[in-house]
C-alpha cells in the first residue's frame, strides 16, 4: 500500500525478515523485480516483511495474489518453485512466515467469509540455506532471485498482464543493507 | 496438583510457552516463558544513529512503526535535538493510526473468540440482537439486515462442518457465556473490523510513504515534503484524504468497538476480579502537542500497589528517575550476568532448558527501582485517571456508564484492575485516540496552513560518547530504546519492550513478572481445556517477536495443551 495506490487487483508481495539471512529473499526479489520491470496500475508490488496477522489489509479486495518467500521444503537450497494455495496449505511446503501464528492462512479464510479474499493465491518460494540473524542472502540463494523473478514475470504473461522489461532500471528503494552482496548485483 | 503446559499460546505473536499449577480449579503458580531467543539489537552497533530506524522498524513484522519511533527519539534524546512542529504532528498522526489498527485487531481478531462462541450464533434471532444493539450505539453496521447476512454465513460454514480457521476454538466451553444474539453481533463487527484495519492501513501509509516500514522519518523530524502548490508533495488533497479515512475509521472505534467492550464487560462481570496481578503501573507521556515535547496530549506517570494516590506523573520525556530507575533483571532468563542497566545492556545466551526453579525464558526481566511494573492502556487509562486528564475521565466514565446501563454491575477505575478491566482500558484508550486523531490532524492543518512547511532539523554528531533514550506509549505500553553514540555510531543499543515489562520471568527476589501473577487465583475449570488462562494472557496483547526477537530456535510446533 503506497501513495498514489489506484485499486489494484493483484498483489506481489514479498515476505520475510531482511535481518535473517535467507529469509530476506521475498522483499529483496520483488525490490529487484520492481526495478526491472514495469508493470501496469493493476499490480501492487510491496516489501511486507513479516506481517502476520497484519497480511490481511494487503489481501483486501484482490483477485490474485502472488507471495515471494523463503519456504519450508524438500529440496536443495536455492531450488525455486512455484507453488498452488492447496500445496502450501497442506504442507508440501510451509511459508516461514507460519512461524509467527498461521497468518496467511487466517487472513484468507476471514476475507473469504466476506468475501473479499483473493480467487488465486501462489507463492513463489526458494529453499533456503541460512536463515541466520544479520548476515545477508547466502550466495546459493542470491544466485536464483533472477530465476524468481523469470517466473514472475511468466506468470503475469501467462494472465495476461502488462509486464515489461524497463530500458534503465529504476531506483531501488533499499531501506535495509544488503552489504556486500547488494553492491555485487548493482 | 495438575500441572498445565500450553506451548505455544496461539493468536499471538512470537512464540509464549505458559505453565500453570492448578489445585481446586483454580491456578496456584504460573510461569511465563519465551522460547525464542532475543539479540536482534547487536545489528546496531557501529551503525550510523540516522539509519537506526530503518533497522529497529524490522525488529517486529507488525510494530514496524513504534521502534522506528522510539529509535529516532533515543538519538534526538542523546543530541538534544528539537523537531519542528509539522514533524511531530505528522509522527502523533502515524502514531494513532497505528495504534487503532494494533488495538482492533486484538480486540477482534486476537482476542474476541474467548469470550465470543461462533456456533451459538445459529441459534441467535438478528432481529433481536439489531434491536438489541440500536439500544445502546448509532453503529449503522447493526441492521437486521446486516446481522442476518453474517448468521447465514455462520450457518453455512456450521452446515458445511468445515469450520476452518474457527475450528480449534473452545466451542460450548462452560465459560462461554454471551446470549446467542450478543455473540452474532460482537461476530458481525469481527467481521466488519477488516475494512477499518485496512483504512488505518491507508493512514499509515500516507503519512509513512510505504506501510509496513514506514519512510519518512529521519533523526530531526520527518522527510514529508509539504508544499500546498504541489501536486507530488503532502498537500491539501493528501489533508482531505487522511481526514476522510479517520472520519470513516473513528465512528467503528467508538461505535462499535468501545461500546462491544463494554457489553462485554457487561456481560462476564466476574472477570473484573480476575487477573490483576502486578499493581504497579508504568506509562509515559506521548503525542506531544509542541516542537519541543512540554505538553502532551495523553500523560505518563507511575501508579505503585493499586493506589492512585501513589501516583508521580512523568511530565516528559526528560524525566530523570526513569533514566537511573529502569534495570534489566537476567537471573531467571537465559542470559549469563544479573541486573543491568539498559545502555549498559549485554545480551550474552546461557540456555539451561526450561527449570521452573532457574532459568526459564528468553524474556529478560526488567524492573523499575526493583519492582516489576505492568504496562499497556490500562497503565495509561489508570494514570491519566488518577491525574484527573479530561479526556480519559470522559471515556472511561462512559464505559462505566454503559456497563451499568446494559446490566452490567457498577463499577469504577479500581475495577480496570483485572483481565476485563485491560480489555476494557485498551477500548478507552482507542476511544480517546479517535477524538486525538482529527485534533492532531486539525492542529498540522492548522500550522501549514499558517505557513510553515519546516519539518526538519538536521543532526550534528559530537566527537564524544552521549547516551539517550527514546519513550513511546505504544500499543502494548511504554516502548524505550537505549542508545549509546560515540563519534556518530552506535556502540550499544538496547530496546525494552512493552512484552518485556509484562512477560518478564521472575527476578533476582524470586518475584513474579504482570503475566505470572495475573494467573494465580484465575480459575479453570476444565484443564483439558484451559480457556481462562488464555483469556487473561491475551488480555494483556502479547507480541513476543519483539520481547525476544524473531529467531525461531524451536522449530515449528504445534499446539498443545499437556496437562502433567
Amino acid at each position: 500500500m503506497t501513495q498514489n495506490s489506484l485499486e489494484p487487483r493483484v498483489a506481489i508481495l514479498g515476505l520475510g525478515n531482511v535481518l535473517l539471512g535467507d529469509d530476506g529473499f521475498g522483499p529483496f526479489t520483488v525490490e529487484v523485480f520492481r526495478t526491472q520491470y514495469e508493470c501496469g496500475p493493476e499490480i501492487e508490488i510491496i516489501d511486507l516483511g513479516t506481517p502476520g496477522l497484519d497480511l490481511g489489509p494487503y489481501l483486501y479486495g484482490k483477485d490474485w495474489v502472488v507471495i515471494v518467500d523463503a519456504v519450508r521444503a524438500e529440496g536443495e537450497p536455492g531450488t525455486v518453485r512455484t507453488y498452488s494455495e492447496g500445496e502450501f496449505l497442506n504442507a508440501q511446503a510451509q511459508l516461514r512466515l507460519t512461524d509467527h501464528d498461521a497468518g496467511l492462512q487466517e487472513c484468507l479464510a476471514r476475507l473469504r467469509l466476506v468475501g473479499l479474499g483473493p480467487s488465486e493465491v501462489c507463492v513463489v518460494g526458494v529453499i533456503p540455506e541460512s536463515c541466520i540473524f544479520g548476515e545477508g542472502i547466502s550466495s546459493r540463494v542470491f544466485a536464483v532471485i533472477s530465476v524468481a523473478i523469470d517466473t514472475l514475470v511468466q506468470l503475469l504473461l501467462e494472465r495476461g498482464f502488462h509486464c515489461q522489461r524497463r530500458s534503465r532500471p529504476a531506483e531501488a528503494k533499499w531501506s535495509w543493507d544488503f552489504g556486500r552482496r547488494r553492491n555485487d548485483y548493482d | 496438583m495438575a500441572r498445565i503446559s500450553i506451548d505455544p499460546i496461539t493468536r499471538i505473536e512470537g512464540h509464549l510457552r505458559i505453565d500453570v499449577e492448578v489445585d481446586g480449579g483454580s491456578v496456584q503458580n504460573a510461569w511465563a516463558s519465551c522460547t525464542m531467543w532475543r539479540g536482534i539489537e547487536a545489528i546496531l552497533r557501529g551503525r550510523d544513529p540516522r539509519e537506526g530506524w530503518v533497522f529497529a522498524q524490522r525488529f517486529c513484522g507488525v510494530c514496524t512503526t513504534v521502534h522506528a519511533m522510539a529509535s529516532v527519539r533515543a538519538v534526538e534524546d542523546a543530541l538534544n535535538l528539537d523537531i519542528p512542529p509539522n514533524a511531530q504532528y505528522i509522527r502523533n498522526l502515524i502514531l494513532i493510526g497505528h495504534a487503532l489498527h494494533d488495538h482492533i485487531v486484538h480486540f477482534y481478531h486476537l482476542s474476541a473468540l474467548d469470550w465470543v462462541d461462533i456456533t451459538a450464533i445459529v441459534q441467535a434471532n438478528p432481529a433481536r440482537a439489531a434491536s438489541i444493539a440500536d439500544g445502546v450505539s448509532n453503529w449503522p453496521g447493526n441492521s437486521h439486515k446486516e446481522l442476518q447476512a453474517v448468521q447465514d454465513k455462520v450457518k453455512g460454514l456450521v452446515a458445511s462442518g468445515q469450520l476452518g480457521i474457527f475450528a480449534h476454538g473452545y466451542w460450548g466451553h462452560p465459560a462461554m457465556r454471551l446470549s446467542p444474539d450478543m455473540n452474532l453481533i460482537l461476530f458481525a463487527h469481527y467481521l466488519q473490523a477488516l475494512e477499518f484495519q485496512r483504512k488505518s492501513c491507508q493512514i499509515v501509509g500516507i503519512l509513512g510513504g510505504k506501510t509496513p516500514h514506514i519512510q519518512n522519518l529521519a533523526v530531526g523530524g520527518v522527510m514529508n515534503a509539504i508544499n500546498l502548490n504541489s501536486l507530488a508533495t503532502f498537500n491539501m488533497d493528501r489533508l482531505a484524504t487522511l481526514q476522510s479515512l479517520f472520519q470513516d475509521l473513528v465512528p467503528f472505534v467508538q461505535q462499535a468497538y468501545f461500546v462491544d467492550a463494554c457489553l462485554l464487560g457487561a456481560s462476564y462481570p466476574e472477570w473484573f476480579h480476575y487477573g490483576r496481578g502486578v499493581a504497579n503501573y508504568l506509562a509515559v507521556p506521548d503525542l506531544p502537542v509542541d516542537a519541543k515535547a512540554t505538553k502532551f496530549d495523553l500523560p505518563g506517570g507511575l501508579i505503585m500497589h493499586g493506589d492512585p494516590g501513589s501516583l508521580r506523573p512523568i511530565e516528559n520525556w526528560h524525566d530523570q528517575p526513569i533514566r537511573s530507575a529502569v534495570a534489566e533483571d537476567l537471573t531467571r532468563a537465559w542470559y549469563t550476568g544479573q541486573v543491568q542497566q539498559p545502555w549498559k545492556g549485554q545480551t550474552i545466551p546461557e540456555y539451561t532448558n526450561f527449570k521452573p526453579d532457574g532459568k526459564y525464558s528468553w524474556v529478560k526481566a526488567p524492573r523499575y527501582d526493583g519492582q516489576p511494573m505492568q504496562v499497556g492502556p490500562l497503565s495509561n487509562v489508570l494514570v491519566g485517571y488518577a491525574a484527573g486528564h479530561p479526556l480519559t475521565r470522559k471515556w472511561a466514565d462512559t464505559a462505566f456508564g454503559n456497563i451499568t446501563s446494559a446490566g452490567g454491575p457498577t463499577i469504577g477505575p479500581n475495577d480496570l484492575q483485572s483481565t476485563m478491566g485491560r480489555y476494557l482500558a485498551r477500548a478507552i484508550r482507542s476511544a480517546m485516540l479517535s477524538d486525538l486523531a482529527l485534533q492532531h490532524w486539525q492542529l498540522l492543518t492548522d500550522n501549514i496552513l499558517k505557513g510553515d512547511d519546516t519539518t526538519y532539523n538536521p543532526p550534528q554528531f559530537p566527537q564524544h560518547e552521549v547516551v539517550g533514550v527514546g519513550m513511546h506509549e505504544a500499543p502494548r505500553g511504554t516502548l524505550s530504546h537505549w542508545v549509546v553514540i560515540d563519534k556518530g555510531v552506535f556502540t550499544n543499543y538496547q530496546a525494552v519492550v512493552p512484552t518485556t515489562w509484562n512477560a518478564s520471568p521472575r527476578d533476582q527476589k524470586g518475584v513474579p513478572g504482570p503475566y505470572e501473577s495475573s494467573l494465580v487465583g484465575n480459575p479453570v475449570a476444565d484443564p483439558e481445556k484451559p480457556l481462562e488462562v488464555l483469556r487473561t494472557v491475551h488480555s494483556f496483547d502479547p507480541c513476543m517477536a519483539c520481547a525476544c526477537h524473531t529467531l525461531d530456535v524451536s522449530g515449528r510446533q504445534i499446539a498443545q495443551v499437556k496437562v502433567l
